[in-house]
């Protein structure tokens, strides 16, 4: 509920200012596309379920992917962005003891995930709309959808057979800070730094019969260095 | 699930991703194995059956060293494990098994427990090799469960680490029964000491056991064939009375080796209520009533009957739940008190419960001091049977005694008990039977104040006449063993057994030794078991 509420009030936000945008001369679309580095800052409870000792839980590998982006001009201050990586897929790492039984688990890749992770922020561009280097700030909400959850023989072995993974949608606030430069008059260079709040819930099905579970903070934090043309 | 190219389509149609995230919620993947539903006895559930963890012979090796650093019994454990040359010399893949049984009325019902697989060396952990079936000592916590390595706090830890050492470890295939009533198993009850459906629980296990093996992840270890029954405690006598079943059914059994069980159970009861109260009679008697009146529905209209009012409410679900020592936190059954300290009156004989409340060397002559201070704890105010069944079963047994307790006489059964709780454990009592196709190791110690070391001595008296080496008894304590209970390779056990009670005397003090003295048998009967088996 709280979530559709937050929804359809940035609805009317981005109503208000495609409607001021008028007045502007520059060009009102913007693509972008470049490099995207990510760095989670993973913080998971442990799993929990039978046969699970204690101290048992997973990371995610840091990764890089490709940025695409679409920025909406809505004033000479005000940007919509509209961002997302082309789905990376994450390692996830086991973190804890060094070994479940013999088998071993602290820093094994046990598994991949794929994400949908797009993003909408409303930025705050400084500086005069003239000028070819413009610092901006953002706020807004990441959706994290996770997909292709797979657990490889690692895991397996460590978890005790064939097993499945869910995670949970997260939907969660997002920031960007970072610096704009205009290079010709379509193209521009962006670099930025952004953090998301992502949090799922971890479940595993091994056999049909096991099921374990953790809540996980995934908190990625992301480096970004972009091309845009403005049109 | 979605191609790839349309998940790419997906990421750029942010709107509709955002409109998506209203509704939240990921679903699960469905790559699960289905239960096998045909709630056959001895069918598991899921086959394979889940793999708990998987341990080499030099992990194993090396947790038990680590273990024993901060741990009194496994550094116990170790000496004697390394003094009998049993240090692991397999892995062991540990197996959490689901199958179907039947309850103390044949009613359905399934239940879990342990199968454990040696690996490693081709020839001694693989390969063909032999089963050990195990039967487990009572417990009070329904989340009992011995195929449960990763739980140090599970009621089960200590015995299936010694288990998977003493067996799994030397490269036997373990198959171990949590029962019905214990862990997943939804049967409302346990049936405690009923012989015949704890030897179907028993041989359902090891029937669906054996339909994993070469399905599981070490599909190399395989069943040579030969079986072992083995069991402590409560499990010693599950596991006669399995051998006893097998044998009846024309099973394969190679040879067995009940450990401190109450195979004499119409004697131990009679004695017991005479006032030889044993330790941990209050924890035993919520499991056993329970049991005989879902098996028998005769003991009781309400537990009122038979338990003072104190403890009457919700007494026969009381266990297997939550664990005795939480009962007696809650004041939920009493620590000790089994009888009332002020004698019953206006009874058959007065006379006799005024000299047995509690007994004493002068009332009981066969008894010592020290075992008049044991059975004196099992008296008090707070009690928990009430006076009048105390009564109503000594009274019967004066008129129709066991032939073991209190004099011996045909060393049998009571011929025509007419108490209900007599009738009952009567019919759970394993004299009668000989095992003619396999030999028999009987091990326990001679002062066990918790399971009396005279069920051993009445069943080696009833088999005397077998030729030597198929009923092979050892009494693993110094003190109290003879000639006929100190078979020649198991002498350096006793002396490391008494080695190891004289120390825990001299720590704890001698009656706190003793209650300890059931427990701290165990794992020397369970290494003489192992070196029993060793000659088949």
């Amino acid at each position: 509920m709280k979530t559709t509420t937050t929804i359809a009030s940035l609805c009317t936000a981005l109503a208000l200012f495609t409607g001021s945008a008028d007045a502007s001369a520059q060009d009102s679309n913007d693509v972008r596309v470049g490099l995207y580095a990510v760095f989670y800052h993973t913080a998971a409870d442990d799993i929990q379920g039978p046969f699970t000792p204690k101290g048992v839980t997973a990371d995610v590998g840091n990764l890089q992917t490709v940025y695409l982006a679409y920025v909406r001009r809505l004033s000479p201050h005000f940007e919509l962005e509209l961002t997302a990586g082309v789905p990376p897929t994450s390692d996830t790492i086991g973190k804890g003891p060094a070994k479940l039984g013999s088998v071993p688990w602290n820093g094994q890749t046990v598994g991949t995930v794929k994400w949908l992770s797009p993003s909408v922020l409303l930025e705050y561009m400084f500086g005069e709309e003239s000028a070819a280097l413009r610092p901006f700030v953002g706020a807004g909400i990441n959706f994290t959808h996770f997909y292709d959850r797979k657990v490889n023989a690692n895991g397996q072995a460590a978890l005790g057979g064939p097993t499945s993974i869910s995670l949970n949608n997260s939907i969660g606030p997002a920031g960007t800070l970072g610096l704009y430069y205009r290079v010709l008059q379509h193209w521009h260079v962006v670099a930025s730094f952004s953090a998301a709040q992502v949090e799922s819930k971890l479940t595993t099905n091994t056999d049909g019969v096991i099921r374990r579970s953790n809540r996980v903070n995934f908190d990625p934090q992301t480096i970004v260095a972009s091309v845009g043309y403005s049109f | 699930m979605r191609s790839k190219k349309s998940v790419v389509l997906a990421a750029l149609a942010i709107g509709a991703a955002l409109a998506m995230a209203g509704c939240g919620g990921g679903g699960a993947s469905t790559k699960s194995e289905s239960a096998n539903t045909s709630g056959t006895a001895g069918v598991l559930l899921y086959n394979p059956p889940f793999r708990v963890a998987s341990v080499t012979a030099a992990d194993f090796a090396a947790n038990l060293t680590a273990q024993a650093q901060v741990s009194a019994s496994a550094h116990s454990l170790l000496q004697l494990l390394t003094a009998s040359a049993l240090l692991p010399v397999c892995g062991v893949d540990f197996h959490y098994i689901q199958y179907y049984t039947v309850g103390a009325t044949g009613e359905p019902t399934n239940a879990s427990g342990a199968l454990m697989v040696p690996t490693g060396l081709p020839g001694v952990c693989t390969g063909k090799r032999p089963i050990v079936l195990y039967a487990h000592g009572t417990a009070s916590t329904r989340s009992y469960n011995i195929a449960d390595p990763t739980n140090p706090n599970n009621e089960a830890a200590n015995e299936n680490a010694l288990i998977a050492a003493v067996f799994a470890a030397q490269g036997y295939i373990v198959v171990a029964p949590n029962y019905a009533g214990y862990d997943v198993s939804p049967l409302p009850y346990h049936p405690f000491l009923i012989a015949d459906q704890q030897s179907k629980d028993m041989i359902n296990a090891l029937t669906a056991a054996r339909s994993a093996l070469g399905k599981i992840q070490a599909a190399g270890t395989v069943d040579s064939g030969k079986l072992f029954i083995t069991g402590y405690s409560q499990g010693g006598h599950v596991a006669m009375a399995t051998h006893r079943a097998m044998q009846t059914a024309g099973m394969t059994v190679t040879a067995s080796a009940p450990m401190s069980g109450p195979y004499a159970l119409a004697a131990t009861f009679d004695a017991i209520f005479f006032g030889n109260v044993n330790i941990g009679s209050t924890e035993f008697s919520p499991l056993l009533v329970s049991s005989f009146q879902h098996a028998y529905q005769n003991l009781y209209r309400t537990t009122s009957d038979l338990v003072e009012s104190a403890y009457a409410t919700g007494f026969d679900s009381l266990e297997p739940g939550v664990g005795f020592p939480t009962l007696v936190q809650e004041g939920k059954l009493p620590l000790t008190a089994l009888f009332n300290s002020t004698p019953p009156t206006g009874t058959c004989n007065d006379t006799f419960f005024l000299g047995f409340t509690p007994p004493t060397p002068a009332t009981e002559p066969g008894i010592t001091a020290g075992q008049a201070q044991v059975f004196a704890v099992g008296f008090g105010t707070s009690n928990l049977l009430k006076n009048s069944a105390r009564a109503a079963a000594v009274c019967d047994a004066l008129v129709n005694p066991d032939g073991a307790f209190p004099m011996q006489t045909t060393l049998l059964p009571p011929v025509n008990p007419q108490n209900a709780l007599r009738m009952d454990t009567k019919m759970n009592d394993l004299r009668g039977w000989a095992p003619t196709t396999a030999p028999i190791l009987m091990c326990g110690g001679g002062e066990d104040p918790t399971v009396f070391f005279t069920n051993t001595k009445i069943m080696q008296g009833l088999w005397q006449a077998f030729p030597t080496g198929v009923i092979t008894v050892l009494d693993v304590d110094l003190t109290t063993a003879n000639a006929s209970d100190s078979p020649l390779p198991f002498v350096p056990l006793q002396t490391a057994f008494s080695g190891t009670l004289l120390a825990l005397e001299t720590a704890v003090g001698p009656q706190n030794a003793i209650a300890q003295y059931h427990t701290l048998v165990a794992p020397f009967c369970t290494v003489a078991a192992a070196g029993y088996f060793r000659n088949f």
